[in-house]
């Protein structure tokens, strides 16, 4: 089973996506021949946490089994979450401009649910020391260190962090991570810890999964970061 | 799967900040590339003269030298039997618009690929028009600047793009769409940039096979 673990729908201001569509990424996850994705959609991300949230739901009715919704949770708007027919919370610490480890997100981590977070070294949102910090105070919260901290001069730190929290995994996509990298933080965290996603339609979902398909992993450890790892996060909850 | 798979952009040596493969040779084997572009560290990172000598004496067909190109207005335009060199006007600190630089290239006649960090759109456009002639590969769009090169795709008849760092949802079909195949050219910016993605990307674009063809061995460029 192949899983993408970071995906969104929808426009993102700063740069053109010419196609955010659930349509679009219905027809490319198709073609590959992955099983779902976890979604949320940018304008969650963005301005409008509990709007964007609905619209996400929205397409995962559209395409039953297809979206896991990541629900956003903005730490200013303290919109409401639930527990049921998600695959968990998305957080952005660097838009929403509060520190992961910030007490204001502690409603996240009480919920008890899978949560992907945008991480990047050196950021004073979301430096990976940050998710060690919150591994340790909710050590049953599986925790996925987005990006694996952005920056190919942070990766090796980062697969180091999560290493003794059992709870935290790398998750790889962003437009810096290579397949050779992906290889090394196999070797570095140990590849049942290793998650694949694609940052689509941000980035192009394509680019993000051959990273994988193609990265010099021998077939059993590809099959856990193409899909293996994230099925054993979620509990075979794929709703 | 495209017949020749040409990866215009390509580095060959050692760099100071990773532990990355010297030589391209094996992973353009396990990926299929049949042919590369490259440049040596050593003209990026050191001495770009000692890189150049070091991409003289390759002597691999599969192979194709990109020496750096460091104008100086006391020294010859060198005579460089190569399809096209590279220019660093940030990293060498030159200008990429300045009499010297458009003297060189204009006595050259080959084209010149230059990464987007090392420049700007209003520089692409001077020199445009400074050298209507130059053919120029823009090297490491990347993604977040679709609107800004658009503009200079249609602005700038001569000037192609490297596609390995086109990286959102249907980027490279957009740009075919308005500006065709014939522009794009398959590249990657390994090995410190990602080869995977990119030649992945290649045999999944939404595009006639003939257009891929065209992309996948370089383009109307090389």
């Amino acid at each position: 089973m192949i899983l993408d673990a970071h995906g969104h729908l929808g426009p993102w201001p700063d740069f053109l996506i010419p196609d955010g569509s659930a349509d679009g990424m219905i027809g490319l996850m198709d073609r590959l021949g992955i099983d779902a994705m976890g979604i949320s959609h940018l304008l969650a991300v963005g301005p409008a946490a509990e709007e964007g949230n609905r619209l996400a739901f929205a397409a995962a009715e559209r395409y039953p089994g297809r979206f896991g919704v990541w629900q956003v949770y903005n730490p200013h708007q303290r919109n409401r979450l639930t527990e049921q027919g998600v695959w968990g919370v998305k957080l952005h610490p660097d838009v929403h401009q509060c520190a992961l480890d910030d007490r204001r997100y502690d409603p996240v981590w009480e919920l008890g649910l899978p949560v992907l977070a945008h991480g990047q070294t050196d950021s004073p949102w979301s430096d990976p020391e940050r998710f060690v910090t919150v591994a340790r105070r909710h050590p049953h919260v599986p925790l996925l260190l987005g990006h694996t901290g952005l920056w190919p001069y942070g990766f090796a730190r980062a697969a180091e962090l999560v290493r003794d929290h059992p709870n935290l995994y790398l998750e790889i996509c962003g437009s810096k991570m290579t397949g050779r990298w992906i290889a090394r933080l196999a070797g570095l965290a140990g590849a049942d810890r290793v998650v694949y996603g694609s940052d689509a339609c941000f980035l192009d979902l394509r680019m993000g999964f051959g990273r994988v398909a193609l990265a010099p992993l021998d077939p059993a450890d590809r099959a856990l970061v193409q899909g293996g790892n994230l099925a054993r996060i979620l509990g075979g909850d794929l709703s | 799967m495209p017949g020749l798979i040409v990866d215009a952009h390509r580095l060959i040596g050692p760099v100071p900040f990773d532990d990355l493969p010297e030589d391209p040779r094996p992973e353009m084997d396990r990926l299929g590339v049949h042919r590369a572009y490259v440049t040596h560290t050593l003209s990026l990172y050191s001495d770009a003269r000692a890189g150049n000598e070091a991409l003289a004496v390759l002597d691999d067909p599969r192979l194709v030298p990109v020496p750096v190109l460091l104008p100086q207005p006391f020294e010859p335009v060198p005579d460089w039997d190569v399809p096209m060199v590279r220019l660093c006007p940030v990293r060498h600190r030159f200008e990429l618009t300045g009499p010297t630089t458009l003297r060189w290239l204009a006595e050259l006649g080959i084209t010149a690929a230059i990464d987007f960090d090392e420049t700007s759109p209003g520089q692409l456009l001077t020199l445009a028009r400074e050298l209507p002639g130059q053919r120029v590969l823009l090297l490491n769009p990347g993604y977040r600047r679709l609107r800004a090169i658009a503009e200079l795709m249609a602005e700038i008849p001569n000037l192609w793009l490297e596609i390995g760092t086109v990286n959102t949802q249907r980027g490279v079909e957009w740009l075919a769409g308005h500006f065709g195949a014939q522009r794009l050219v398959f590249g990657t910016g390994a090995p410190v940039m990602d080869d995977c993605g990119p030649r992945f990307l290649l045999d999944h674009l939404d595009l006639p096979e003939s257009d891929i063809a065209l992309i996948a061995s370089g383009g109307g460029l090389l």
